[in-house]
């Protein structure tokens, strides 16, 4: 008799919130997913524009490293339009006459990625 | 009392249950699909593809070991859906290589021994690739490979060939 009384208010409250907690882990879980994917596509987009950047750094003459008005970002940064706003840097630093470590570094989001080069000063083939 | 279990919910009962639950569902569903809006603004990540990857690693190695980029060679000319590379084989000898993108889903591979053609090799597929020259301050001309996933861009690679003494 007592078997086909039905559920009460408190038993049905309790299986739905049983099934709100799985919902919500699921959910939680695919957020979680989706957040690694978009940081892994930042990256990737990032370091494509880095190692773009760093092509014209490689090939820039050696006299014009050193110049402050050169030291910013030359190549087409259309990429990265997804990370907007986002902000470029150039770092040289000279740790021999003759040597030169450049950094370059993209920021967005609290995020960033950074692509060193050193260039040596060959005499004049401006490739290294 | 046991009339009183038999009953069944009462209108209340069912009300406070389903406006419980239907505010559950409601941010369950503004946070899936703000989730989702956020996901359309990325580009697709064609590295992780296998036939995106095998044209671009074919294309570099063309590319690293060029020693001319000709503007047309027999019938084709270079242009944004075209790329004429004269590069060296694995023998040691010349070939003309051109990759013709014009086909939309389709990357072609064609390599020329003089005007004959030796080898073909084609990927399906892969999203539409754009090629063009891009000056590099040296004054060496370097190639540009972008790829686009809709109208995003999805691939933006500068190559730029070896220097050969």
């Amino acid at each position: 008799m007592r078997r086909s009384r039905g559920f009460s208010l408190a038993e049905v409250l309790v299986a739905l919130a049983i099934l709100a907690i799985v919902i919500t882990t699921t959910i939680a879980m695919f957020a979680e997913k989706a957040k690694r994917m978009r940081e892994a596509s930042e990256t990737i987009l990032a370091y494509q524009a880095l190692s773009n950047e760093a092509e014209y750094w490689r090939r820039e003459s050696f006299a014009q490293i050193d110049n402050p008005d050169n030291q910013n970002f030359k190549s087409d940064l259309d990429i990265l339009a997804p990370l907007t706003p986002y902000t470029t840097t150039v770092k040289v630093e000279t740790t021999r006459a003759d040597i030169r470590n450049i950094t370059l570094t993209i920021r967005w989001a609290q995020r960033e990625a950074h692509l060193g080069i050193a260039r040596v000063d060959t005499g004049g083939s401006g490739l290294w | 009392m046991t009339r009183r279990r038999e009953r069944g919910y009462t209108m209340m009962e069912i009300v406070v249950v389903l406006a419980v639950f239907g505010v559950f569902l409601f941010i369950v569903v503004t946070l899936t699909s703000e989730m989702r809006r956020n996901e359309k603004k990325w580009p697709v990540n064609f590295f992780a593809h296998p036939e995106v990857g095998g044209v671009l690693a074919r294309m570099r190695r063309d590319i690293y070991d060029s020693t001319a980029l000709p503007d047309n060679f027999e019938t084709y000319n270079s242009g944004p859906v075209t790329l004429i590379v004269y590069t060296i084989n694995d023998d040691g000898t010349a070939e003309t290589v051109v990759w013709d993108f014009s086909k939309p889903g389709e990357v072609h591979r064609k390599a020329f021994k003089a005007t004959l053609l030796a080898s073909e090799w084609m990927a399906r597929g892969v999203p539409l690739f754009l090629v063009g020259l891009q000056p590099m301050p040296s004054g060496q001309d370097a190639v540009r490979v972008r790829a686009l996933d809709g109208s995003r861009l999805a691939i933006d690679e500068i190559i730029v060939p070896r220097p050969h003494e």
